[in-house]
């Protein structure tokens, strides 16, 4: 019998429901980054090809064209939106920071702390996206207007998907840790979820050099 | 000799249908996902059939040209995205926990939601027949063919939909087989004693997870071209046709690895069973394995040899290369079984079909490889008998190999060996008969995805002798549903280890319990159950 | 046993060799064509066989060795009926050999890749002074070939697949592009091919080397009609092809019977009655109406705009069916122009209009 053996025993009868059953797994395994976590950078890795895919996109569509931004009746300069970019970079930035100030947080056991911390980030987020989108409506151009529109609402579309699906994440991390269920010995969900704001928000720091300041 | 106590298994807390709809234990997956698999399969042969009807005389006799392109697309579709990668990822659902020795997958409920995003995401890529007509364009979907100017029909838009759902199936499945195999192996499973299979669906995994996305991207800007007026792949608008060429082959290429790798990993595992020795060159398995995969990455533009616009030289060079690591596994394969003492059960034939033709289908990659000569056959039916010799002779042989050795652990009974021999007989005759003369009809010229052909070129008696090959195939599928249909009501009862296997999911019981081990044995090399059965004190050398 | 398998295992790989050969000089020998391509017609197209046979060669002693070696083995050491249930010795591996299958095949495909890169160099080289340019434009489902220092154009039609004449052993350049879709313009005689891709120009050379009439077709998949996307290559003496031109410039675009001399054809009674105004737009390959009608016994002047940038349309009207007696066949029309069609009057009955170039594009003339 051997020390997996002895652990195996441990099993509950209906333990179907168990989301994380990687406690059945020797000790050995359990040491280092833990399986939420794991999941989390590998899933992260994907969404690093998918934008890949896209800024691919974008550069082999710019570097054909012959004017970038084109010129013609509509205007297609970013320049002028600069400063809300800026500003919502500001934001997401900060965020971030509150972010993983929150993590700190529950590492150290301060439960108030990251509820604290996590409701200032889900408020930036909101923002971000009002800001987002109050920054489209004020464009000239639409997605069907040429290779610029369709690159620029498509990356910037998708992170702005990014950045609600992030803020869902967070919502649920922020209502769990108000219910108390995170400590700082079990706090993977919080890692997990604070990686994904800041994989959100190196994506926007590109985009806005990219796009806004490089133009 | 068996090497478990056999313990009256679970008791079951749920039963019939319901517990397998909402299950979340990888083995019961695992069969969803071969069952779900299977069905699409003989879907995507159906369409297969219509395709050669069509083909075996020249003339529109059977179908439209509109009909013929539809089912061609979705063969393919259906054959690689709802067939193939399913099956192997089914296997190593099944079989990948019970190797390394864990309970379960590391996030069971997400490998139930990866099973379910696939028969939908099938569903949904069908409705087009029903709705006006299936997507069209190949299982390419070259732009700007594929865009709505000239594509119009909702046909495409939900072979979008359905390829993006099973991408993200892919990637689910991808993230829980990495997390599993990294975090959760048994005390003293090290990954150098990982089984091969476990280490090409390693490998597989990290080219889905670094591979599917970008394909995602791809097909988004596919869809937003086609309704929201995008200008991405249409010189027309301004975006360039060439693009979405290498988007797609850059997950494509890495794709056709997703699909043999597993099934060289199923190879890896029959082979020493059945010769009695231990698998010849185990870390040159896992370094070439590696290899293939990183290679795979830096190929992509083999397919657009013909565009005239990529680096030829480096790509072919490239892919001249992956036929090394390749090589370097046939001929572990072959020392495996050298001197050994082979067992020619129905799991072995087909891995020797699998040994025999994946080979031919190897080989006559690597002439595309050579770029003029690519120039000569790209677009022929020469390349349609390369793909179905990987395909076919390699994957699919892997995949009925594999559910002749790991059938007596899902069930506790075998398949019938006898049937199983008749079968893998006729199909490897149909198979040959069907796909060789392909290649005689590519050099003569015929092109492929071609819904006719005139008389006059010649082509009548191979494409008929085609045709009559594929009949036989499916003939041959006959004695496996026959097979499976009698073995599960009156198979015959074996123990838990019916081979003398060597890997851990023959050390628990046949089928084995809710969370797989009553007790594990001692894991001190890549063979544990046969280290168990022979104590260790055999002479082991090299390595 | 034990020596039986040594003798075995140092005889085999001269077994399988002395095989392989055997069979690749029948094969030569008798002059077998199992899987060769057509003899080349060209002098890129001879470069391209000559790496074909090379690749060929080698290709086939890797699968009778390999293939062999695989069915040596299971027969050799298939488990016998007298088996004592003994283990064979348990080998794990030998570096040694990895090493050696390791560094052959890189040899191998070094040595291939290398041959391949020089043909490729002799089949894509392009000349700064051809003799011949021809610029050839596919599009859904036809080729277009232009001769720009001739002035000959040539396109194809649905009946009638075009012919591209060139004159033998002399360079031809073309200028390959594509109006709409990606289409691969492919002659198996000349064991080449290459993409027509829109937005882009691809230029290649061509030197046919002999006589003859030789069949080319698309083969990039381009929707519904590609399977008849055909077109031959009549390779002429220089003598023959400056008769060619000369007699091709004098009739230029053979389209069909054209309409322009108003009346020439038809039964219309001149000056009976006043033409009736009708309008048909083309757009996405599609004509914007399906049904017309139409005023009998009256000519008709069908105003018809071609809105698709490049794309060629025209409006041909056939008795009851597209597949009927043609009535009247416009001119076609590469958009975006309008054209005006004069059409004679018609006798009472149904008719249908198609597009020559694209027979999904119909529709149906009532004429009462
Ligand atoms: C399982 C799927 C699978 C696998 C494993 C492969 C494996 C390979 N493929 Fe294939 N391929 C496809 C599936 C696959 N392919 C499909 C589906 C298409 C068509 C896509 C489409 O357009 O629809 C395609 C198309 C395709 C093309 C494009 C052709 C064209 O459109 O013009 C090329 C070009 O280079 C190519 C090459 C190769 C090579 C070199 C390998 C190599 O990996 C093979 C290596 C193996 C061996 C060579 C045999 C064993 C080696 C030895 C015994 C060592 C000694 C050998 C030598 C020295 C040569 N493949
Ligand atoms: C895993 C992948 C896979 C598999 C298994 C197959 C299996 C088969 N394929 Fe396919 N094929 C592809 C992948 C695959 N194919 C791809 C990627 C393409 C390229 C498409 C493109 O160009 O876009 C292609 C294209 C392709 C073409 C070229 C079409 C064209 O270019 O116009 C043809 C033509 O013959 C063909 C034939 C077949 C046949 C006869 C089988 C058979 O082996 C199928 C055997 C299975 C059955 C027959 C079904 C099961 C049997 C029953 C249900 C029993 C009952 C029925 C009867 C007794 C009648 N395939
Ligand atoms: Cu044009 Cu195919
Ligand atoms: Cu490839």
């Amino acid at each position: 019998m051997t020390a997996g053996a002895n652990a195996l025993t441990a099993v509950p009868e209906t333990g179907e429901d168990i989301l994380d059953v990687s406690f059945l797994a020797d000790e050995h395994a359990r040491s280092g980054i833990s399986n939420p976590v794991l999941g989390m950078i590998l899933f992260i890795a994907s969404e690093v090809m998918f934008f890949a895919g896209l800024f691919a996109a974008y550069f082999n569509i710019r570097s054909a064209a012959p004017v970038w931004p084109p010129t013609g009746n509509i205007e297609f300069d970013l320049h002028p939106h600069l400063a809300i970019a800026g500003f919502l970079t500001i934001m997401l930035v900060t965020s971030s920071v509150t972010c993983q100030l929150g993590l700190w947080a529950i590492r150290r056991g301060d439960r108030t702390g990251l509820v604290r911390a996590f409701t200032i980030t889900i408020v930036l987020g909101v923002l971000f996206l009002a800001g987002q989108l109050y920054d489209y409506s004020t464009l000239g151009f639409g997605i069907n207007d040429g290779p610029f529109g369709s690159t620029f609402y498509t990356l910037t579309g998708f992170h702005g998907a990014h950045v609600f699906a992030g803020l869902l994440m967070l919502g649920v991390i922020l209502y769990r840790g108000t219910a108390g269920q995170f400590s700082a010995r079990h706090h993977d969900a919080v890692e997990a979820a604070s990686l994904y704001w800041h994989f959100v928000d190196v994506v926007w720091i590109c985009l806005f050099s990219l796009l806004y300041i490089l133009g | 000799m068996a090497t478990t106590v056999l313990t009256p298994t679970t008791t079951r807390a749920r039963s019939g249908l319901y517990d397998w709809l909402t299950t979340t234990d990888h083995k019961k997956i695992g069969i969803l996902y071969l069952t779900s698999s299977f069905i699409f399969f003989l879907i995507g042969g159906i369409l297969a059939l219509l395709v050669r009807t069509e083909l075996a005389q020249p003339g529109l006799q059977f179908m439209g040209e509109a009909s013929y392109n539809q089912f061609f697309t979705m063969h393919a579709s259906v054959m690689l995205f709802l067939f193939v990668i399913p099956m192997l990822a089914g296997f190593g659902n099944y079989v990948v926990p019970l190797m390394i020795g864990a309970p379960d997958m590391a996030f069971p409920r997400i490998n139930a939601l990866s099973f379910w995003l696939l028969p939908l995401a099938g569903t949904i890529m069908m409705l087009g027949f029903f709705l006006g007509g299936s997507a069209a364009e190949g299982w390419t979907s070259y732009s700007p063919l594929a865009n709505a100017k000239y594509s119009p029909g909702v046909g495409t838009d939900l072979w979008i939909v359905g390829l993006i759902l099973i991408g993200t199936s892919s990637i689910l499945g991808g993230i829980n087989f990495l997390v599993t195999i990294f975090k959760m192996r048994a005390p003293g499973m090290t990954m150098f004693r990982l089984p091969i299979l476990v280490w090409t669906i390693l490998v597989t995994s990290v080219l889905v997870v670094l591979g599917t996305p970008v394909l995602t991207s791809a097909l988004i800007m596919l869809f937003i071209d086609r309704n929201y007026g995008g200008s991405f792949f249409d010189p027309a608008n301004g975006g360039n046709a060439l693009l979405w060429q290498n988007v797609f082959w850059f997950y494509s290429h890495p794709a056709v690895y997703i699909m043999i790798l597993p099934g060289m990993g199923i190879v890896s595992e029959i082979i020493p069973v059945f010769s009695r020795k231990p698998l010849f060159g185990y870390k040159a398995f896992v370094f070439a394995t590696c290899a293939i995969g990183a290679l795979g990455f830096s190929v992509w533009a083999h397919h657009m040899f013909t565009t005239g616009s990529v680096y030829l030289p480096f790509f072919s060079f490239m892919t001249f290369l992956i036929a090394v690591p390749t090589g370097v596994k046939f001929f572990n394969w072959i020392a495996t079984m050298w001197k050994g003492k082979i067992e020619f059960s129905a799991a072995m034939l087909f891995a020797i079909g699998f040994l025999t033709m994946f080979l031919i289908g190897g080989i006559n990659g690597a002439f595309s490889a050579s770029v003029p000569v690519d120039f000569a056959i790209n677009s022929t039916y020469w390349i349609v008998a390369h793909i179905h010799y990987v395909l076919f002779g390699g994957s699919v042989f892997a995949i009925f190999g594999g559910l002749f050795y790991w059938f007596p652990k899902m069930f506790g009974v075998k398949l019938n060996e006898t049937l199983g021999k008749i079968q893998f007989v006729i199909m490897f005759v149909g198979f040959n008969l069907t796909f060789f003369p392909m290649h005689e009809l590519g050099l003569m010229g015929m092109p492929r995805r071609i819904a006719d052909y005139s008389p006059a070129a010649g082509w009548t008696d191979l494409n008929l002798v085609a045709t009559i090959g594929s009949f036989i195939v499916a003939i041959s599928v006959l004695p496996f549903l026959w097979n499976v249909f009698v073995s599960l009501r009156s198979g015959e009862r074996v123990g838990d280890d019916p081979w003398e296997a060597n890997t851990l999911e023959w050390a628990t019981t046949s089928p084995p319990p809710p969370y797989n081990f009553d007790r594990l044995p001692e894991i001190h090399s890549e063979r544990p159950v046969f280290d168990e059965r022979h104590g260790r004190s055999l002479p082991a050398s090299g390595h | 046993m034990t020596k039986f398998a040594q003798g075995m295992r140092r005889g085999l790989p001269v077994m399988a060799l002395a095989a392989v050969a055997v069979v690749l000089v029948a094969a030569c020998g008798t002059g077998v064509t199992v899987l060769q391509p057509p003899p080349a017609a060209s002098t890129q197209g001879k470069a391209t066989e000559t790496l074909y046979q090379v690749v060929f060669i080698i290709g086939a002693v890797v699968f009778f060795l390999v293939e062999g070696l695989i069915l040596f083995a299971s027969v050799r050491y298939r488990r016998r009926k007298d088996d004592d249930g003994t283990l064979p010795p348990q080998i794990h591996g030998s570096n040694v050999l990895e090493v050696i299958w390791t560094i052959i095949p890189i040899a191998i495909v070094a040595g291939l890749f290398i041959f391949s890169w020089q043909t490729l160099n002799t089949v894509d080289a392009v000349s700064p002074s051809p003799q011949l340019k021809v610029e050839i434009t596919g599009f859904q489902w036809e080729w277009q070939f232009t001769y720009p220092d001739q002035g000959i154009t040539i396109v194809g039609l649905p009946d009638k697949h075009p012919e591209l004449v060139v004159p033998v052993d002399q360079t031809i350049q073309v200028s390959l592009q594509s109006r709409d879709v990606i289409h691969g313009f492919y002659v198996p005689a000349f064991l080449f091919k290459r993409d027509a891709i829109p937005g882009k120009t691809n230029v290649f050379d061509f030197t046919p080397s002999e006589i003859g009439t030789f069949s080319g077709q698309c083969t990039q998949f381009c929707g519904l009609k590609h399977w008849d996307m055909r077109f031959d290559v009549r390779v002429v003496s220089a003598a023959d092809f400056a008769a060619w031109a000369a007699q091709a410039k004098a009739t230029p675009t053979p389209a069909p019977p054209s309409p322009s001399p108003a009346g020439s054809a038809g039964p219309a009674p001149s000056g009976a009655a006043q033409p009736v105004p009708l309008g048909l737009t083309a757009q996405n390959i599609a004509y914007d109406k399906t049904d017309l009608s139409a005023p009998v016994n009256t000519p008709i002047q069908l105003t018809f705009v071609n809105n698709d940038p490049g794309i060629p349309h025209n409006v041909s009207i056939h008795k009851d069916t597209p597949a009927g007696e043609a009535v009247f066949t416009g001119d076609i029309v590469t958009g975006v122009t309008t054209k005006v069609y004069d059409i004679p009057a018609l006798p009472a009955g149904t008719y249908a209009f198609v597009c020559s170039v694209h027979p999904s594009m119909v529709g149906t003339l009532t004429v009462r």
